[in-house]
């Protein structure tokens, strides 16, 4: 957007535009940015614009195990669970305006044919990071976390690795 | 917002305040108002229990993660930050991006780990091998922008991308470089509509 507004006031300046456009243009954008849309005031280009993780297709021998798990230990909600051997547990924002959900299947637990990569570990973001009560939820459960403080490791009930992370800790741009 | 933006025009137009001045407070204007529509959108605050807000990452593992991550960067246009001999990370926006229905100010971008290495090996800073999972993470998916199915389709074809077939009612699945499912939607395709 700072590129947009850049070249607002440069055609602004150069006498293309007028007040009134200038004005209009940059709330516009605003309203774009705002819809999470900045997309659309970019130049074309290829590809696609990422928003984020939709889901995580999780499959394992139960289902009901998994779903049980995942909700007490980190607060995840149920949604779609017809007892028919899945369910969607939800984390975040709300459903459609951002939230993410886990996806736990009673299922195939060997890789497609063909794919030679695995997902090997998730790692979800807490929120107020409060060291002492991390660990203490952990251990209710008779979890023993390994790692550091602001970073930490348990397996779930089928051994799948999941971390727990602050945002010290767990950045992309920290590495 | 427009009174605002004319009366900053204004004070540039007459040299009160520089070019960069004036950026930088249209764009903290924008910022204000992409929290303000933020927050209509939030939840009701998270219990104090441990509650997970956001994916902070997905660590994938494959036979050469700079060709998957040049897949995952030309596909979806992320930036590869970090590299190391053996992994890079592509995080779904910029730093300080807030991501998408996040009030919060600790929660950082979702991003994407792209590794090599065996899939049990120790994690960061440990020495005992990772356990060999009775789970699998069979398909991840991904929300991108202005998600139109048949256009994006042709797009998906045109990029070169292998396998890309319809998923449900929203969505389309593919393959990546190497051969993982991924199924690509926007937001429709959620925790309501999936599998309902």
């Amino acid at each position: 957007m700072e590129r947009f507004i850049a070249d607002r006031i440069k055609d602004f300046e150069a006498g293309r535009i007028g007040r009134r456009e200038f004005c209009e243009a940059v709330a516009l954008a605003f309203t774009v940015y705002a819809a999470g849309d900045a997309a659309k005031a970019a130049p074309a280009r290829r590809g696609f614009t990422m928003l984020g993780v939709n889901h995580i297709s999780y499959n394992c021998p139960n289902y009901a195990v998994a779903r049980d798990f995942y909700t007490s230990t980190f607060g995840m909600g149920v949604v779609n669970d017809k007892n028919m051997g899945r369910a969607n547990l939800t984390f975040g924002p709300e459903a459609g305006k951002g939230g993410t959900f886990l996806v736990v299947r009673t299922g195939e637990t060997t890789p497609d044919a063909g794919a030679t990569a695995t997902v090997d570990h998730v790692c979800y973001t807490v929120s107020n990071w409060d060291e002492q009560k991390v660990r203490a939820g952990f251990a209710a459960k008779g979890l023993t976390p390994t790692g550091r403080n602001g970073s930490l490791h348990v397996y779930d009930p089928f051994d799948f690795d999941v971390q727990i992370g602050n945002a010290v800790e767990e950045t992309a741009f920290r590495r | 917002m427009q009174g605002f933006i004319a009366t900053k025009l204004d004070d540039f137009a007459q040299g009160k305040i520089s070019r960069r001045r004036l950026i930088d407070t249209l764009m903290a204007a924008g910022t204000a108002v992409a929290a303000a529509e933020s927050a209509k959108a939030a939840p009701a605050p998270a219990d104090p229990a441990l509650k997970v807000s956001l994916v902070n990452h997905i660590s994938y593992t494959c036979p050469n993660f700079r060709q998957a991550g040049d897949w995952y960067s030309r596909v979806f246009n992320l930036e590869q930050v970090g590299p190391s001999d053996n992994d890079v990370a592509l995080p779904f926006g910029k730093r300080g991006d807030k991501p998408m229905g996040i009030t919060a100010n600790d929660v950082p971008v979702s991003y994407l780990v792209i590794r090599t290495r065996e899939a049990t090996a120790p994690a960061s800073g440990q020495t005992q091998a990772r356990r060999r999972p009775r789970a699998i993470v069979q398909h991840m998916g991904y929300t991108v922008a202005d998600f139109d199915r048949e256009k994006a389709k042709a797009e998906f074809i045109s990029l070169g991308v292998k396998g890309v077939r319809d998923g449900g009612l929203y969505s389309l699945h593919m393959l990546d470089a190497f051969g993982y499912d991924i199924q690509v939607s926007g937001l429709a395709n959620n925790a309501l509509t999936d599998g309902a």
